[in-house]
């Protein structure tokens, strides 16, 4: 009885055990489930940066801010802002221009905000026209221009599908989104002048930090300005806007020591030189390389 | 080892085989992480073709968007707005929205690839 176990039960037992293992490397390894529907969330990296950039294209046109954040939450990242303000960050690091990377930081920015910047440009803005709460002045021009728009309240929309669920292109007749207030855009021609140079002697910040705030004359934050800073062996360029999450105005360069800097506001002009990294003492009176705070405003 | 005794085996083998096979495809099937967008769903890949008829309305860069398109698969751009134009009169989407999309379309239609020389 004993050896029949052995050699009966005991190979049943390994021809199901080899079996099982055949049955998971083929259906595993040889003829996996073949995704055909995926969702943005499944995405590799790079082609979420993509979709990323085109949602932030799109809004650019649209002004919808909620179906932006809709199409953002596609992806499924934690946090969809701080995303699109790193990626910002990467495109302008790899050399993009500027003018293929702000969408990606007004968009960013404007979800931090919780409200739509009106664009600096004069082109037709559909999500404003039917919005009661509206600042600025639109013509009726604008409607013309675009016939788009003036059906735009009329046309209900419908999901593609019950799973995913789509923002119309305007608001609707019927509702009264409040328009907030307006995230402030530069006014060309107007001159950013230095309003205040502080040194900063935090020993819990990044030291050697250049900071600088950029402020309209109503000192609301402004983002988008080109900031230039030049020394003996180079110059780097960047924006305000890109660390929404420390201000729409804010921007930030980190100096050599024994280099003296000069800074220029891209827009306007603003010249500030001789900018060093400063001297700072701690409590036990060691000294440490602090920071400077640039305050600029328009 | 008696006929019977192998019978028994195989009937074993096989069965571990259709369990496998249920387990690997139906119980715990791979899970794709770094897919492409040419396998996205219907309804995102419409999304998709309508976000960048938004963008191309503001931009009218034909070049940009045609480079967008292009990652929904090998089909030409012009083809895939053409079927996501049917996709979404089918699905009831807005006039609005179709109307961009035949925008995006009529510009695909005559765009000419960079670099490549019409006789």
């Amino acid at each position: 009885m004993r050896l029949f176990l052995r050699s009966t039960t005991l190979h049943i037992l390994l021809a199901l055990l080899a079996g099982l293992g055949l049955g998971l490397a083929y259906s595993w390894f040889i003829s996996p489930v073949t995704y055909v529907d995926a969702s943005p969330d499944i995405l590799r990296a790079d082609f979420k940066d993509q979709y990323r950039s085109v949602i932030a294209a799109s809004y650019a046109s649209t002004h919808d801010l909620a179906r932006a954040r809709a199409r953002l939450e596609l992806l499924g990242d934690a946090d969809p802002t701080g995303e699109l303000s790193a990626q910002a960050q990467r495109m302008l690091a790899s050399g993009e221009l500027f003018e293929i990377v702000s969408p990606l930081a007004q968009l960013a920015t404007d979800l931090q905000q919780g409200v739509v910047s009106i664009p600096a440009t004069s082109t037709a803005f559909v999500a404003v026209i039917n919005t009661p709460t509206l600042e600025t002045p639109f013509t009726d021009t604008t409607e013309e221009a675009n016939p788009i728009d003036a059906t735009q309240s009329t046309q209900p929309t419908f999901p593609p599908t019950s799973s995913f669920e789509q923002t119309p292109l305007a608001p609707q007749l019927s509702t009264s989104t409040a328009r907030p207030t307006v995230t402030p855009i530069p006014q060309a021609g107007a001159p950013f002048i230095l309003v205040k140079q502080e040194t900063v002697c935090n020993p819990d910040l990044q030291p050697r930090l250049l900071q600088f705030m950029l402020t309209d004359s109503r000192r609301k934050q402004v983002s988008g300005i080109e900031i230039i800073v030049t020394w003996t062996e180079g110059e780097d360029r960047f924006f305000t806007g890109f660390k929404p999450e420390l201000g729409n105005g804010y921007a930030d360069f980190i100096m050599q020591a024994d280099t003296t800097y000069s800074v220029r506001v891209a827009q306007g002009g603003a010249f500030v030189s001789s900018i060093s990294v400063p001297t700072c003492t701690d409590t036990n009176g060691a000294a440490y390389s602090g920071g400077l705070l640039l305050t600029f405003q328009q | 080892m008696t006929s019977s005794n192998w019978i028994k085996i195989i009937i074993a083998a096989v069965l571990g085989i259709a369990l496998g096979v249920v387990y690997g495809w139906g119980i715990d099937p791979i899970e794709y992480t770094d897919v492409t967008p040419s396998i996205l769903r219907a309804d995102y890949r419409a999304d998709y073709v309508l976000m960048v008829a938004e963008a191309h309305q503001n931009q009218q860069d034909s070049q940009t968007s045609a480079r967008r398109l292009a990652l929904l698969g090998s089909e030409s751009p012009a083809q895939i707005v053409t079927s996501t134009l049917e996709y979404t009169t089918n699905k009831g989407f807005s006039q609005d929205e179709i109307i961009l999309l035949q925008g995006l379309l009529t510009a695909m239609q005559t765009y000419q690839p960079q670099g490549i020389n019409s006789p």
